[in-house]
């Protein structure tokens, strides 16, 4: 029997090591475990309709509040044991970059929202100034429409990303208080509508959506300290 | 198990020429570069990555561990950070000091890319895995200025590892099953209608432009939405069954040699590539498509992208940089 050097050794356990990091960081990841509040937005309540509906039919009985309450502990508990079972190949990752976390379009946003932003002047009615993707109304486009921004404006029509949607909101009045010197306030809110189906898509037909999520500020206050 | 470690080791000291991994790391400074630009042409780097005294709009407590050590995002260091990860990136492209460049790189995206967890892709993830594996690759070996430096032309038959390649490919298979195994939405999974595509692509946020016209064309996004299920969720684990077979050889088993017969890596290909294409054609994902399809450079041997290479341009071979 030939003897290996010893290096060749070393680098078998160590390539072992890695392949085992990213096995690990690739365990699923229930991202909205934590937040509790997204579960109750429509899109997430259709799945749990959708999916006791097929859970009664090969018999175990259920229903969409309880199969949400069963999954949510399960959640948690999932998410306390990936923690510690991570833990030990955390560094790794957070300082090499080995993160694998991929969770590309898992399921579709049924009632997906879109931001608009309106300004009042003195005495005056609400004019709207933007609609995301709407190039009649395109302040801030250009910014809102990079892919990287994108991804935050999905996340702050969700009702759980209260906190940073206020400070988004805080920063458009900012900006707003310099692009349009003669308007007093600013309101930002969310059209949230359901997905029309392909049928309705081709008669001509869609769903009513609502506004969600508004918040209006007075721009007075970023005009004296900005 | 003697002869199990003593197979992975054997594994591990098989060697090939660079021309796999160079095409790859050439594609990944591409995509870094892109990954980089694309937020300062639109603007969106103070916004996104500095705090609210520097033009941001979010609080930056926890930022990336880089940031944190130098003392929080300031425009010096996020700029500088961007500096550092394009000089980077281009010594990626053109090959030289690819290992230090590779590390030097992923540090400086980190450093970025956590600044605003709200703000972060998919590709953050593809693009950063990949650096670190051509921290560990010798990906410099042939198409670079290294080779030009050390031999005087552009390509070179130096040998290199080739576990790097297949740590690429292994790392492109958990992407896709780890992705195939969370998409457990009645939209997707068998005995639903599998209406997800269409209504991914009705989802306004990553549209980049109207795409209601695919509800004329709905029982083909249909048959993707299915296709593309099935090919994340087992395609995937199956291409390693292929590779594995192919190593194995004559003692590969009935579903290996089934693998091979059908040539299930070009079946793999066939249906990975045109759909990140179709991504980004119709989607906003930044540089994600990109990122993806370049890892696909790792799964053909040196060896087949010279033939590949050949078929290509077959009317004057002499002219083929894989000549080397």
């Amino acid at each position: 029997m030939t003897t290996r050097p010893r290096w060749e050794h070393i680098r078998g356990v160590l390539i072992l090591l890695h392949i085992l990091a990213v096995l690990l960081m690739a365990l699923p990841a229930p991202e909205g475990a934590q937040r509790r509040e997204a579960w109750n937005d429509p899109t997430v309540t259709a799945e749990f309709e959708a999916w006791s509906e097929r859970l009664n039919h090969v018999g175990y009985e259920t229903t969409p509040d309880d199969l949400k309450t069963d999954l949510f502990t399960l959640a948690q508990d999932f998410t306390e044991v990936r923690k510690t079972v991570l833990s030990p190949a955390r560094p790794y990752a957070r300082y090499l970059g080995t993160q694998q976390s991929w969770r590309m379009f898992v399921a579709p946003h049924r009632f997906p929202t879109r931001l608009h932003v309106e300004l009042k002047q003195a005495e005056g009615e609400w004019e709207t100034v933007s609609i995301y993707q709407d190039p009649d109304y395109s302040w801030k486009a250009d910014l809102f429409e990079q892919d990287r921004f994108r991804s935050a404006l999905f996340r702050y029509g969700w009702k759980s990303y209260s906190g940073a949607r206020k400070l988004f909101n805080q920063w458009l009045a900012r900006e707003a208080a310099v692009d349009f010197p003669d308007a007093t306030h600013i309101r930002t809110r969310w059209y949230k509508v359901q997905t029309p189906t392909p049928e309705m898509v081709l008669a001509g037909e869609e769903f009513e959506g609502k506004f969600v999520l508004g918040q209006t500020l007075s721009l007075a206050p970023y005009r004296e300290s900005p | 198990m003697r002869s199990l470690w003593g197979g992975w080791l054997d594994l591990l000291k098989r060697e090939e020429t660079g021309e796999a991994l160079a095409l790859w790391r050439i594609c990944m400074g591409l995509v870094l570069i892109f990954a980089l630009l694309l937020p300062l042409r639109a603007g969106a780097i103070s916004v996104i990555w500095l705090p609210i005294e520097h033009g941001g709009y979010l609080k930056l407590e926890h930022s990336s561990w880089m940031m944190e050590l130098l003392g929080g995002p300031t425009p010096g260091r996020v700029y500088g950070a961007l500096v550092i990860g394009l000089v980077a990136a281009v010594a990626l492209v053109v090959g030289i000091w690819s290992r230090i460049a590779a590390f030097i790189g992923l540090q400086a995206f980190l450093a970025l890319a956590w600044i605003n967890p709200h703000t972060g892709g998919s590709y953050d993830v593809l693009i950063s895995n990949a650096l670190w594996l051509l921290v560990l690759a010798k990906s410099d070996a042939t198409w670079s200025l290294q080779a030009r430096l050390r031999e005087g032309r552009w390509s070179s038959a130096a040998l290199v590892s080739s576990w790097p390649r297949y740590l690429v490919i292994l790392q492109l298979v958990i992407m896709y099953t780890s992705t195939g195994w969370q998409k457990i939405s009645v939209y997707w999974v068998p005995g639903g209608d599998f209406s997800a595509l269409y209504y991914i692509m009705q989802q306004p946020t990553w549209q980049r432009g109207d795409l209601s016209w695919v509800a004329h064309v709905y029982p083909l996004t249909q048959l993707i939405t299915a296709v593309v299920w099935f090919w994340e969720t087992l395609g995937a684990p199956l291409l390693i069954g292929f590779y594995w077979a192919r190593y194995r050889g004559e003692r590969a088993g009935r579903l290996g040699r089934w693998l091979l017969k059908v040539r299930f890596r070009a079946v793999f290909v066939l249906i990975g590539l045109p759909m990140h294409l179709v991504i980004a054609l119709c989607m906003e994902v930044g540089p994600f498509s990109w990122a993806s399809m370049a890892y696909y450079a790792a799964l053909l041997h040196p060896d087949e992208l010279k033939r590949l290479w050949v078929w290509l341009r077959p009317r004057d071979p002499a002219l083929s940089p894989m000549d080397g």
